[in-house]
Formats: structure tokens, C-alpha cells, sequence
């Protein structure tokens, strides 16, 4: 499937290397040897053991820190070049909301398209699409500290979607939230990401969030390499049995990784 | 998605307000500044003492308070006084103002570059540690203009408070921030004008009420060694006469300036931090 998947390619990575030098000198591995790819369009869910180098992946992809070795290709440019010219075209949900506290929701949202260079009138309309669309249309001007953990979480997540990326990065995206709160979004954004043509790049603890948003499960070992790639059919996630077999066979496989350092 | 009613938002409402009758309103209500009972005491006990002192001391020691507050009214209804109190207090704003526009750039400059840093602290830190006297006898030496000499010795007292102040700023904003700014493919002056700025802001108005208090100290200095107009030279002329009165009576009018001046930056402050929860509280 890889293989079919990669002369379309939205995302390719391709034997990418990054150590780290911690304060006592000694190297750290963060990403060692990882190849895989994306397909456009597609919804590709990465797990993995903590400390796998997900996040850094996700660093990476988006052109904030380099590779020692290897290559990381956007629609076949090279990634530092690909960000640098397409601002905005890769937007990441963080794990926390990281709002601007001096920004009203509205402005928070259009924070891409403003560095984009888009005009005010136009990023504010289009902020107030997205509001509306991720349900706060009444909290508009409402500032950071006037809105709860999950409304921020949904300015976090219209403010990914407002500059119309090709790509949106999800790390850990929902796993600040309580459980009810989380499910409920994660419900909300599925049905939301379904109506766009994007790709999305999912990095998550939960086993089950990845059943439930993505087509494709990768399963990281640390430091971060590909142990394992899983297919999930589609419904997967309404047929409890299913969910089970896949979630076994990715423990399973994140021991695996973990066993063979 | 919709918002449901669990994640309903916090009470955070600006207009609500007790609704108290006008029997029961707190005395603070009455004031520009929050006042109590608590808080006013103290000043009755002091006054009275003063009072009682008063009586069995000579005029130039101890004056009435019926005389302070005279003076008080002469200095306010007569012009020639009254410019003499509001040139030292052009010459307060003007040195704030001029510390902010000099310190927030090399603070800035300082918190985001580490040679910039290493390069401006031990000049900042040197020109920290010259006690205002010292400037003062500097100045007098080295500029003719009288306006000159003040601004100088204010700007040289008030702006390492403010690039220190800014500079702290910058370094402490959350680094996780920065990331999500560049995640959107910000330029260096797009990070400056859309985070750091808007972030040091408040840091900006610490300084400006640190310097005033700072300021208001020195100008006198300053004015009674070296200025022919200004509260210094009043005071000057005062301490010649030993008219104890009229030195108490511009001692409780700069007090009063330093009052205004703190609330016209509270003021401000509520404006431009309007997104600050607790700024929101107490507006």
C-alpha cells in the first residue's frame, strides 16, 4: 500500500534521523532510520510508547527543526522550503489550546490568515465561518479566559482550519480534555474534517482515537521508527469486536517496539 | 459542533453588578480610589496627633493643619504656584514617557538576543548603580539647559527599570506560545508585532508605575540643586523662610499628583489589558 500511496504523496519522510544533546552531554535519539507516507487526502494516525519522538516528527514536518539526516518531502519539496513559501498550508492542533489571551476568539482564529497577509475584513469573515462552524458563533469577542477547556479547545481547532491548509498536524489534540468533552469533539471534528480536502497527520495516546479518526495506524517504536503500519475498514470504530482485535494488535505491536530498541 | 451546556463559559461578566441599595453603598463607591473606614483611620489618628502638636510647638516646627490646607488652597488658586507644580509634573510624564519610548526597544532587543544581552546588561546595570545625586552634580556640570539636565537625570534613573522590566517580560513568555506562532509560518517581525509586543505590555505598565514612584523622588532633587521653576524650587525658597506650612502643603499636593498619575496608568491599564480576567474584575 505504501508503495502505491507514495507516487502521490502528500508527506514523505524518508530515512529521517534527529538526536538531541541533553544539558549533561549525553546524545539522545528522537527519531531514528523513520520512513513512511501520506497519501493526500488521507487520515494517518501515528501511536507509540511516550518519548517516541512524535512531537518532534511533527516539528519537523512543519519546518521548526531540521533533521540530522534523511528528508521530509510536502507534496515532493522539501519541507524547510515548502513552509517557508506556503504559510499556513500545514497548521497543527496542540494539545493545549494555546490561545493568545489578548486576542478575542474571532482574532484568535485568524491568527494564520493574519500571518498570512490576509485582508481584515476577509480573515475576520472567514474566522466567523469557522466559529460558527465549530459552534461558539455567540462567543466571537469573547477573550481566552471567558471561554471553558473545551470551547478554547474548538478555537484551537478552527483556528488549524481557518487558513485552509493542505495539512493539519493533530497532536494529541484531545487528550487535555475530560473524557466526555473529548469524546464529543473528537465526534464533532471527524464530521468536520470529513467535509474538507485535507490531510491529516494524527498523533495520539489513545488507541481508540485512532480507530475512530484515521484510515491508517502507524505504529511508532522509540525512538521513533515504524514497527508497524495497520489498515483500519472502514466503520471500524462502530463494531466493538473490530476495535478489539486492533487494539490488540497494536499493543501488541508497541511492545514489540519497545522490546527491540 | 455546539457549544453545549457543560462547557457553558465562566461568569465572567463585565457589566454585572451588585445591586445594592444607595443606603448600603460602601463608602469606596463615593471615591475615585477605593477607600475604608480601615484604611482612613490611621490618617484621622496622625492628623490628630499633628493637631494636638501643634498647640505647644512653634509654627515653623509644627504648624496647624488649618495652615497646611491653606497653603494648600493658596497654592492651588494661585497660577504662578500652580505652574510651578505642574511643570514638575510635565517633567514627571515627559520622563516616563521618554523612559518607555528609550526601554522597551533594548529590552526587547536584550530578551531576544543573547549578545545583545551580554553586550547592553553591564552598561545598564552600571548606569543602575550611579546614585541619583551623582547624576545630578554630573548634569549641572555638563549641560547649560535646565530642562536638559532633569530629563537627563530621570531618563538615566527610570529607563533600566523599564528595559529590565520589558526584558523579563520577553523572557518569560511561554515558549510553547512562540512555537504555535511559528507554526503558522511567522516571520521575525510578525513574532515581534503579534506576540512579544502585545505579551510585554503589561510589563510595560509595571515599569511606568515603578518609575514614577521612582521619578517623583528624584525630580525634586534635581529641581533643587539645578532648576529656577518647578515644586524643588519652591520647596527651596520654603526651607529659606522655614515656612513649614507651605513644605507640607507641596508635600501633600505631590503626594496628590502621584495619586492621579497611578490612576491615570490603572486607567490605561483596563483599557489595553481589558482581556486580563482580573483587570476585568476590577473595572
Amino acid at each position: 500500500m505504501a508503495d502505491s500511496l507514495s507516487s502521490i504523496a502528500k508527506i514523505r519522510v524518508r530515512e529521517a534521523y534527529k538526536s538531541f544533546r541533553q544539558a549533561n552531554g549525553n546524545e539522545v535519539e528522537a527519531i531514528k532510520g523513520l520512513s513512511f507516507t501520506v497519501a493526500a487526502n488521507e487520515y494517518v494516525a501515528i501511536v507509540g510508547p511516550t518519548g517516541a519522538g512524535k512531537s518532534v516528527l511533527l516539528d519537523c514536518i512543519l519546518g521548526l527543526k531540521s533533521l540530522d539526516e534523511g528528508s521530509i518531502q510536502i507534496n515532493g519539496r522539501e519541507v524547510a522550503h515548502y513552509a517557508q513559501v506556503n504559510k499556513g498550508r500545514i497548521t497543527r492542533i496542540f494539545q493545549e489550546d494555546r490561545l493568545l489571551p489578548w486576542l478575542s476568539a474571532t482574532d484568535n482564529v485568524a491568527l494564520g490568515l493574519q500571518i498570512q497577509g490576509v485582508a481584515v475584513q476577509e480573515r475576520r469573515e472567514r474566522a466567523a465561518q469557522w466559529l460558527e462552524a465549530v459552534g461558539l458563533s455567540n462567543f466571537c469577542n469573547a477573550f481566552p479566559s471567558e471561554l471553558s477547556g473545551g470551547m478554547r479547545q474548538r478555537v484551537n481547532i478552527a483556528r488549524a482550519f481557518a487558513p485552509n491548509p493542505e495539512v493539519i498536524l493533530l497532536d494529541e489534540a484531545f487528550s487535555a480534555l475530560d473524557e466526555i468533552t473529548a469524546a464529543r469533539l473528537r465526534g464533532e471534528f471527524r464530521d468536520l474534517a470529513h467535509q474538507q480536502r485535507m490531510t491529516f497527520l494524527i498523533v495520539t495516546h489513545s488507541i481508540e482515537e485512532a480507530i475512530f479518526l484515521a484510515g491508517r495506524i502507524l505504529v511508532f517504536g522509540a525512538p521513533a521508527r515504524l514497527v508497524r503500519e495497520i489498515t483500519v475498514p472502514v466503520n471500524a470504530a462502530a463494531d466493538r469486536l473490530k476495535v478489539d482485535q486492533i487494539r490488540d494488535e497494536v499493543r501488541a505491536a508497541i511492545a514489540d517496539g519497545v522490546r527491540t530498541k | 459542533m455546539s457549544a453545549e451546556p457543560s462547557e457553558s463559559a465562566t461568569p465572567a461578566t463585565p457589566g454585572a453588578r451588585s445591586t445594592c441599595s444607595v443606603g448600603r453603598r460602601k463608602l469606596s463607591q463615593f471615591f475615585p480610589v477605593p477607600l475604608s473606614w480601615k484604611s482612613i483611620l490611621p490618617f484621622v489618628a496622625l492628623a490628630a496627633g499633628w493637631e494636638i502638636a501643634s498647640f505647644f510647638s512653634p509654627r515653623y516646627l509644627f504648624p496647624g493643619l488649618g495652615a497646611i490646607l491653606t497653603d494648600v488652597w493658596h497654592i492651588l488658586t494661585t497660577w504662578d504656584l500652580l505652574y510651578q507644580g505642574l511643570v514638575t509634573w510635565g517633567r514627571l510624564i515627559c520622563a516616563v514617557i521618554a523612559s518607555l519610548i528609550l526601554g522597551i526597544p533594548i529590552g526587547l532587543t536584550m530578551g531576544m538576543s543573547t549578545q545583545a544581552d551580554e553586550f547592553v546588561r553591564p552598561i545598564v546595570k552600571f548606569i543602575m548603580g550611579v546614585p541619583a545625586l551623582n547624576w545630578v552634580i554630573i548634569v549641572i556640570i555638563w549641560f547649560q539647559n535646565t530642562e536638559l539636565r532633569i530629563g537627563f537625570v530621570l531618563l538615566m534613573l527610570c529607563t533600566p527599570i523599564t528595559i529590565f522590566c520589558i526584558y523579563d517580560g520577553v523572557r518569560s513568555i511561554d515558549r510553547k506560545l512562540i512555537d504555535m506562532v511559528s507554526s503558522f509560518g511567522a516571520s521575525g517581525i510578525q513574532h515581534v508585532r503579534l506576540l512579544l509586543w502585545p505579551y510585554v505590555k503589561t510589563f510595560a505598565f509595571t515599569a511606568a508605575k515603578l518609575n514614577i514612584a521612582n521619578a517623583i523622588r528624584t525630580v525634586i532633587v534635581a529641581e533643587l540643586v539645578g532648576a529656577s521653576a518647578g515644586i524643588g524650587k519652591e520647596l527651596d525658597l520654603a526651607k529659606n523662610v522655614f515656612d513649614m506650612a507651605m513644605v507640607l502643603a507641596w508635600t501633600l499636593i505631590m503626594v496628590g499628583m502621584l495619586l492621579v498619575m497611578a490612576k491615570g496608568i490603572e486607567g490605561a491599564e483596563r483599557v489595553v489589558l481589558r482581556w486580563r480576567s482580573e483587570t476585568r474584575a476590577r473595572a
